[in-house]
């Protein structure tokens, strides 16, 4: 199967999609507030067109390459391009005021390297093993499992544990529309037979990550990035040995990456401030950390890199997304005809497979392009947002419109672009709405189906090994959840 | 980037307190508009339906945002600021329906076009050398959505 898949890789297009995916996604992402997610689901319609695994490894090289894009911005503007390079922002920006933007650079890219090849290890050793267990589930075992990612999304996502709430229900109350999963009774459709497929999964989320950063854009006109000056690049290098002394940092940081990121709903963010402390606490200068550490910048960036890996663990093996970047390469397995879930690696075995190794390969020319490109990348953050959001919003109705060739999609985006400008206006976190909305269709379907089964009884839930485990894990995150909120010192 | 609000605690009702009463306001309407809008035909079977998952979400969520608007009143809202500021937004959002109403008759390049330009007009382009990125854009999306994906675009 390994060799079959890298035999699929032996194909030009391939590494185009592959070189032209990292290059547009380190220039996105150095544009601050053009994350991946949006990159990536703006760019998925270009995609259409393509055999599945070029496409897919276009999209991945997208994300790749703007979680790198990110740290460009933070490090020489004190900018982060992607909330989660906030924390390399701290010494990376130090390290560029005293004329070391470069190293720092070098750092953070070779540290994304290393998380993104530990997490890709991890996703090929996990996530088949995963799925085949989880082919074992029956109705009540997958209802069980998405209330305890739902629960996880929510008590463990950061912020207000009731906005979480709020916006999972939010996602749940949208996917409501549409045919009943059961017995296809129309739901809220108000008689269109548009309304009858429900909120397509790509329209909202390029509504709610595109449309609304122009409306945003719109209310607050301010620059993308201010008139601060990006401090002089000096040549310079970094040494092997240098890596070599921060190899537990990177290990470590990379592993809280990839379990954080395995976690539903936590996202990068977390995992990187994580990290930052932990290889601060395990310095022997923690003094030096703020003030332009070079394990500092190294750190929070395997971490952030290596969320990919481990959030597409659950994503690919059980259908469940880990953040809002995965849910929109969720949607794009899915308009390419793999399905994410347990019957993902029996189905299309050898096209997953050829993506993991096209993820663990791309380091290199990740690596060579980073190298190239950041020089590029520094002059891109400077675009203003009245030249770019124009052509953002052109490209929205344009993808909005060609997932299902349908004018309706684009209104629905339109919609969600409303939506989400006051969402995030309000401060309402975005991915677990996003979340909710692609599991409530099939958390439904689970329950009802459970319930059929059991002729109506709740002892279903509790009526396996299985179930029994997943019911304790929601009940011991509860718990961890009340520990550390009444641990936590009041003002 | 666009900042996503810091609580500023001026004025009332803010961001906050309009999205949450929005939200409960449509709460509120769908659960008073359930059994009209889903058709259950019972026949003798037992355990839940096609409103069981809909009403309940619909409880939690009015419940949860209910909540939060309560809340809400002992804390500081994000506020809604200048009325020219979200004259913009609306202007942006009028526009780009517009665009998409007129679409059928008046094709994709000029509805993309017409809304590409009223967003570089809002968020402050004055030079109409500029104006015209907004119509280049437009007509390479449409030209690369038509013939290079073969996408049938209005």
């Amino acid at each position: 199967m390994l060799v079959d898949a890298f035999l699929e890789l032996l194909n030009l297009w391939v590494l185009v999609a592959a070189l032209v995916g990292i290059v547009s996604g380190i220039i996105i992402g150095a544009i601050p507030g053009l994350g991946p997610t949006m990159a990536i689901a703006l760019l998925i319609p270009v995609t259409f067109s393509m055999q599945p695994i070029p496409a897919i490894i276009l999209l991945l090289g997208v994300y790749q390459g703007a979680i790198f894009g990110g740290s460009i911005s933070a490090v020489l503007l004190n900018v982060p391009g992607t909330p989660s390079s906030a924390a390399t922002a701290i010494d990376g920006f130090a390290m560029a005021r005293r004329g070391e933007g470069g190293r720092a650079l070098r750092f953070a890219l070779y540290a994304s390297v290393i998380g993104n090849i530990f997490s890709c290890l991890v996703l090929m050793a996990l996530a088949e093993p995963l799925a085949r267990f989880a082919l074992d589930f029956g109705p009540a075992e997958m209802a069980m499992l998405m209330v305890f990612a739902l629960l996880v999304i929510v008590l463990f996502g950061g912020g207000s544990k009731l906005d979480a709430l709020i916006m999972v229900l939010v996602g749940a109350c949208a996917g409501i529309v549409g045919l009943d999963p059961i017995s296809g009774t129309p739901r809220f459709t108000f008689g269109s037979f548009a309304f009858e497929n429900g909120f397509q999964l790509i329209p909202v989320l390029i509504g709610l990550f595109a449309m609304s950063e122009v409306l945003l854009q719109a209310f607050d006109r301010e620059p993308l990035v201010g008139d601060a000056e990006v401090p002089p690049l000096k040549s310079s290098a970094v040494r092997f040995v240098e890596l070599w002394r921060m190899r537990m940092t990177l290990f470590l940081s990379s592993l809280i990456g990839t379990f954080v990121g395995i976690l539903p709903g936590i996202g990068s963010t977390v995992p990187a401030f994580m990290s930052y402390s932990l290889a601060r606490s395990r310095s022997a200068d923690p003094d030096a950390f703020g003030r332009g550490a070079p394990e500092g910048v190294a750190a929070p960036e395997a971490a952030n890199n290596a969320v990919t890996g481990g959030a597409l663990v659950p994503t690919l093996a059980l259908g469940i997304p880990g953040d809002a970047v995965t849910a929109v390469i969720l949607g794009a397995f899915m308009l390419h005809g793999l399905a994410p879930g347990p019957f993902l690696f029996r189905d299309h075995g050898l096209e997953v497979y050829a993506i993991f190794q096209a993820l663990l390969l791309s380091s290199i020319p990740t690596v060579i392009l980073g190298l190239l490109f950041f020089r590029v990348a520094i002059h891109v953050t400077r675009i203003q947002p009245r030249h770019l959001l124009p052509a953002i919003t052109i490209l929205a109705i344009f993808g909005a419109f060609s997932v299902n060739n349908s004018l309706f999609d684009v209104w629905v985006m339109l919609g969600a672009g409303v939506l989400g400008f006051l969402l995030r206006r309000a401060n309402f976190p975005l991915p677990p709405l996003l979340i909710g909305l692609i599991l409530a269709a099939p958390f439904e379907q689970s329950l009802r189906q459970a319930l059929l089964t059991s002729g109506g009884g709740y002892g279903i839930f509790v009526g396996s090994p299985i179930t029994i485990g997943l019911v304790a894990l929601t009940v011991l995150s509860l718990a961890i959840s009340l520990f550390f909120s009444l641990r936590k010192p009041r003002i | 980037m666009s900042s996503n609000g810091q609580g500023g605690g001026i004025a009332r009702p803010g961001f906050r307190t309009l999205t949450t009463g929005l939200l409960l306001a449509a709460a509120a309407w769908g659960l008073y508009s359930l059994d009209s809008q889903i058709q259950v035909f019972g026949f003798g079977a037992s355990g839940p339906d096609a409103r069981t998952f809909p009403r309940l979400a619909l409880w939690l969520l009015a419940a949860a945002v209910a909540l939060r608007l309560v809340l809400s009143l002992r804390a500081k809202d994000f506020p809604l600021g200048n009325p020219v500021r979200l004259g913009r937004v609306l202007t942006v959002t009028a526009s780009s329906a517009a665009a998409l109403w007129a679409m059928p008759q008046v094709g994709f390049f000029f509805g993309a076009a017409g809304a590409g330009i009223v967003v570089a007009l809002m968020l402050g382009e004055r030079r109409p050398l500029l104006l015209v990125l907004p119509l280049i854009v437009a007509a390479v999306v449409t030209f690369g959505g038509r013939h290079g994906l073969s996408i049938p675009l209005p």
